[in-house]
């Protein structure tokens, strides 16, 4: 393998995968960037297994040449010590040079490096993105879809496949649900694909993946394409792709667990009502479940109230546009609450709650693409 | 790398079941692969992790030269995870981590193996975790775990496992050829019984340790057959010294076993078994100081000795007491 | 009535049973009345101790804790009785009960005595009309025989109810001070045990109207803050209210055992521990509280006694967390030596309704059922106020014999 590159491209290629290799892997291979020369250019590839990074950097772009005297073929450098040699160097472009006993030459100017590779084959293969079995999505969207979900995931590994982001794809629509069972987070959003030869409708991709993901992505309108195969989920952008592993198993029905009717429904300003419970939460921090309590008062307003004894106690004072139904007093959790609206970008958020001991549902007025359940905190 | 042919030669049994397994594509979940140092524990282990990934297996053969099955042997095959004692046990946390990796798909598909190499050095909560998933087997996850001792392992773990047993080598069969590799047929039969291994036979013989060892040896029961009251005195200052841990003063108690084997021997008249041949003269004179019933007691003292040693009883202990228990 | 009531003061009673155990004794079996009873932890052992003793016997020199071979000594023609906790528990929530229906305002001390707040019940009668009713009531429907007395606080019912024994109604007005209290030995007072007399005897203070006339300064170096609360209380001044709650007032729960031989079988050990693990259960149940820190005693053959304590995150409630946590410490710290005790404890205790459970989305439908029930009581409850009602949580199996006495039974008479 043989290549002379613009060195602030390799920069940017190797900052990329950087962010996919951990020193923490059980396969020594996954210690170094594996570096991929083909007549079109050259692709970078990162890993811990759970998610890769792949960096492509075309031979030729928009006229001008990126990549020069590529001689294909592939090698495994250490990625402790390449990217602090390749900053270093002293010229505009480097050379890199393999030989069959994987010894690498990194030319630069007057400096020269030898650095011992490892055979590309050891290296994970991954899958390949199939344009027959894809979609696309605007990079903003999908930064929404993960922003108004991902929050919710489970952090424990009681139940493993809650440590993911349900992502499902039925009757034109695209669904994103995540849960940690004590609060459940949905988003929904329409997706014609002329392609009806997709042939995934529900996987699980581990949340963290997802965050990951979220950072690496530039929030603008440009397209990304996502394909999922049989175990991992590929996202891949102009010369960016993100592959990440799956969770496997079944992820539990929750749409059943979903309360259809309510008996009080409150409508009211998002930003108050979450002011209101961030600082009654400022004494709640102190107890178990980070409790505050809510209960509904005549003319529209609803109390928000939290004591802890040896702290001291806080009411709050919210006056909503409406509330309908039966009085209510509920208990919950402040932090899920608090959580749950600083995703509504909304003015106004609906809240139906059917019972003291049942789960109650916030949207955003007029907007059923989301639904933020929680479950309440039952007190003795 | 070995391939089943190789082993077949050892181990005819077990080759034979498990690449009928194979050739029918009825491998089960769980493997339980005991066997003693040198049975080709790892090779067999090894070999069947391939027959789950190779697609160019001939018959039960894998192919060896795959991305598979090269990345197998050099431990780079992402969905092959190998675990080991880290340290004196194999600790929960490295299970957690197999834990975790169940739970995701694999990277490159989604058939899974994981080697579990000593597997009896589980921690009961290591075990206990490991338990969750043999109870609950995935389709495509298989679980080897290696062991000298079946018995050490827990019983709810061996029983969701399909045991293979490895057989002891043949002795002669190592003997030869650590003298096809140009050892003295004494060496080359002390080495065997020592180690059962021929790769560990060929380190021994390489071995300055190994070399003084036998000397000492040799200097204790000269002492013991004339100065006795020197003999515990040599074991405080000379022996304790050059055997100073637990695998080092195990193989000295072997020594002395073989010896006293030997001295049996000679008793009985079974001279072609001896082991230390060029001390034939040495082993006469032990013969005639030492009766056969002498010499079965020490022999009895010598075999407490090592499994004193095993429940960590202190090495000072268990050398002065056998010292003393080999005086006439 | 209201004369006999006074218009800002309140009016509080002490009631003491007499000899209470061995009361009980002779209610059940009259032949024992006026003999010398005494009941003991071990009639069968003489190192047994006397628990209690009927007043013929005191009147002999038996007196409690004595071993029973001296008081046998004392006393040759001497009953004793191994105790029958079960008769004692059942007489003292029958007193309790008859209090309970004079006012709501009691407060259970012990088993065998407590507090009534009966300023507000002048429809009743006089004070001491409604003492010598009460007095009445014990002695004819239990055949038990008790002490009274009447007061304007409960540090002053307290003494005066001692004042008068057996079946005394004993009235401490302020104004009668000086002649009633004042003159009592320091270590008479209520509060004041051997090692505060002792105390009080270097400031030369040894009666109780010596502490009245003492320099608080002096007092407050030498006693701290309770100098000044004895100090008060002489002078007859006692806030504390009578407290139905105060009982609830405890922050652990626990149980021991002494083993009947010293023992390293886990076929004994494991069963006690899960005795003692259901008994700790029952009674954090019963007291609808729960707790995170586990702690368990062992006393070793020669007596040394260790205790080690776990804190979980969960709160302990049921009897099997208790149990695989006791038992779990104790392997780990058990040396291996014979066991005399063993104790499970229960500690930082919170009750029930302080605490809160999150809610899981697959399994509150299950929290649900009893919903409507839930909502009902909350509903009455705001009308009505507090224990209208109250589930009957525990069923307790009240045929076995209890082995100590522990105060949360004393609730009992509410039921």
């Amino acid at each position: 393998m043989r290549f002379v590159v613009q060195r602030d491209l390799l920069i940017e290629s190797i900052q990329h995968v950087m962010k996919a290799i951990s020193s923490r892997v059980t396969i020594p291979i996954l210690t170094g960037i594996k570096i991929e020369a083909s007549k079109d250019g050259i692709k970078l590839t990162g890993s811990d297994s759970d998610i890769s990074i792949e960096s492509f950097i075309p031979k030729e772009e928009d006229g001008i040449i990126n990549v020069e005297e590529i001689e294909t073929g592939s090698i495994v450098v250490q990625a402790k010590y390449f990217p602090d040699i390749i900053r270093k160097l002293p010229l505009k472009t480097v050379e890199i040079v393999t030989d069959d006993q994987f010894q690498v030459t990194i030319l630069s100017g007057g400096s020269e490096f030898h650095l011992n590779g490892q055979d590309a084959v050891e290296y994970p293969q991954l899958p390949v993105l199939h344009t027959d079995n894809s979609f696309e999505l605007k990079n903003d969207l999908l930064k929404e879809l993960i922003r108004q979900t991902v929050f919710a995931v489970s952090t424990v590994e009681t139940r493993p496949i809650l440590t993911g982001v349900n992502m499902r794809l039925e009757n034109d629509q695209l669904d994103f649900v995540a849960t940690d069972s004590h609060r459940l987070a949905s988003r929904k959003i329409p997706l014609s694909t002329e392609n009806d030869q997709l042939d995934f409708d529900n996987i699980v991709i581990p949340g963290k993946s997802l965050a990951e993901l979220n950072k690496i992505i530039d929030d603008n309108e440009e397209t990304i394409m996502i394909s999922v195969t049989e175990n991992q989920i590929l996202f891949q952008t102009k010369n960016l792709y993100f592959l990440s592993r799956l969770l496997d198993g079944n992820y539990p029905e929750t749409s059943r667990l979903i309360p259809d009717q309510s008996k009080t429904t409150v409508l009211t300003k998002t930003k108050e009502l979450l002011q209101a419970i961030d600082r009654a939460s400022l004494l709640a921090k102190e107890n178990r479940n980070n409790v505050v309590k809510l209960q509904t008062k005549a003319n529209n307003q609803l109390e928000i109230s939290s004591n802890t004894p040896e702290v001291g106690q806080v009411t709050e004072e919210v006056t909503t546009d409406t509330i309908e139904g039966e009085e209510l007093k509920i208990s919950f959790s402040a932090k899920y609450m608090i959580d749950a609206l600083k995703i509504i970008q909304e003015d106004r958020v609906k809240i139906e709650f059917t019972g003291a001991m049942r789960p109650f549902i916030i949207r955003p007025m007029d907007n059923e693409q989301i639904l933020q359940l929680i479950l309440p905190v039952r007190t003795y | 790398m070995k391939t089943w042919n190789e082993i077949a030669s050892n181990q005819p049994i077990a080759t034979r079941i498990l690449t009928n397994m194979i050739e029918r594509n009825r491998l089960s979940h769980a493997y339980l692969i005991q066997g003693q140092k040198g049975t080709g524990k790892k090779a067999v282990s090894i070999l069947l992790a391939k027959s789950f990934f190779c697609k160019n297996q001939i018959g039960s053969e894998p192919c060896h030269s795959c991305k598979d099955c090269v990345r197998i042997d050099s431990g780079n095959h992402p969905d092959v995870h190998h675990i080991a004692p880290e340290g004196a046990s194999i600790k929960k946390e490295q299970i957690a981590h197999l834990q975790k990796e169940f739970t995701y798909t694999g990277l490159e598909s989604n058939q899974k193996v994981y080697i579990i190499t000593e597997a009896d050095k589980m921690t009961t909560n290591a075990a206990n975790r490991l338990l969750k998933f043999l109870e609950e087997p995935s389709k495509k996850t298989a679980a080897i775990l290696t062991t000298e001792n079946a018995h050490a392992i827990l019983d709810t773990i061996r029983s969701r496992c399909q045991l293979i047993a490895l057989r002891p080598l043949n002795t002669n069969q190592l003997e030869l050829a650590l003298i096809e590799k140009g050892l003295s047929k004494e060496n080359a039969r002390l080495f065997t019984v020592l180690t059962n291994d021929l790769q560990a036979a060929l380190a021994l013989d390489q071995d300055d340790w190994f070399a003084q060892a036998r000397k000492l040896m040799v200097q204790l029961i000269e002492m013991l057959q004339t100065n006795i009251e020197e003999a515990l005195l040599f074991i405080q200052k000379q022996w304790l010294l050059h055997f100073s841990d637990r695998e080092q003063l195990k193989i000295g108690l072997d020594m002395l076993l073989y010896w006293y084997k030997d001295v049996m021997y000679l008793h009985i008249d079974e001279n072609d078994q001896l082991v230390f041949l060029s001390y034939r003269e040495n082993i006469e004179k032990s013969a005639m100081y030492w009766s056969k019933q002498d010499t079965t007691a020490i022999l009895y003292a010598i075999m407490e000795a090592r499994r004193h040693l095993e429940q960590n009883v202190h090495p000072t202990l268990v050398m002065e007491k056998l010292t003393l228990q080999m005086q006439r | 009535m209201t004369r006999w009531y006074p218009k800002n003061g309140r009016v509080i009673f002490h009631v003491d049973m007499n000899s209470f155990y061995a009361s009980v004794e002779a209610a059940y079996n009259p032949d024992l009345k006026g003999k010398p009873l005494a009941i003991a932890g071990n009639p069968e052992e003489r190192r047994g101790i006397i628990v209690t003793s009927s007043y013929e016997a005191r009147a002999k020199g038996v007196k409690t804790t004595m071993p029973l071979w001296q008081a046998k000594k004392l006393c040759p023609e001497l009953i004793v009785m191994r105790p029958n906790f079960e008769r004692y528990r059942k007489a003292s929530s029958e007193i309790f009960k008859m209090m309970a229906e004079i006012t709501p305002y009691v407060q259970p001390v012990s088993i065998d005595e407590g507090y009534l707040d009966i300023t507000d019940c002048h429809e009743q009668g006089s004070p001491l009309e409604i003492a010598e009713q009460l007095q009445a009531k014990i002695l004819n429907e239990l055949d038990l025989p008790c002490s009274i007395g009447i007061a304007p606080n409960k540090f002053l019912a307290k003494m005066a109810s001692d004042m008068k024994k057996p079946m005394g109604i004993t009235v401490l007005r302020k104004r009668d001070l000086p002649q009633k209290l004042w003159p009592l030995a320091i270590g008479e007072m209520y509060g004041v045990g051997e090692k505060t007399a002792e105390k009080l005897n270097k400031l030369d203070i040894y009666t109780i109207g010596d502490l009245v006339g003492s320099d608080l300064f002096q007092l407050k170096r030498v006693l701290g803050i309770n100098g000044e609360r004895l100090q008060n209380r002489a002078k007859g001044i006692d806030s504390s209210p009578v407290d139905p709650d105060a009982i609830y007032d405890f922050k652990s729960i626990g149980n021991s055992e002494t083993l009947r031989e010293d023992t390293t079988d886990d076929n004994v050990i494991k069963p006690l521990f899960r005795k003692l693990s259901r008994k700790v259960s029952v009674r954090l149940k019963r007291k609808k509280v729960v707790g995170q820190t586990l702690q368990v005693m062992i006393r070793y053959d020669d007596r040394k006694t260790i205790t080690r304590s776990i804190t979980q995150s969960n709160f302990l409630e049921e009897e099997d967390e208790i149990f695989s946590l006791a038992y779990d410490l104790f392997e780990k710290h058990w040396s291996g030596d014979p066991i005399r005790l063993l104790g499970v404890t229960v500690q930082s205790l919170v009750e029930k309704k302080e605490i809160s459970e999150q809610l899981d989305l697959f399994s509150y439908q299950k929290e649900t059922k009893n919903e409507k029930l839930i909502d009902v009581m909350n509903k009455l409850t705001s009308k009505y106020g507090k224990n209208i009602f109250q589930k009957s949580e525990v069923q307790e199996d009240r045929s076995q014999p209890r082995t100590s006495f522990q105060k949360d039974f004393l609730d009992d008479y509410r039921k």
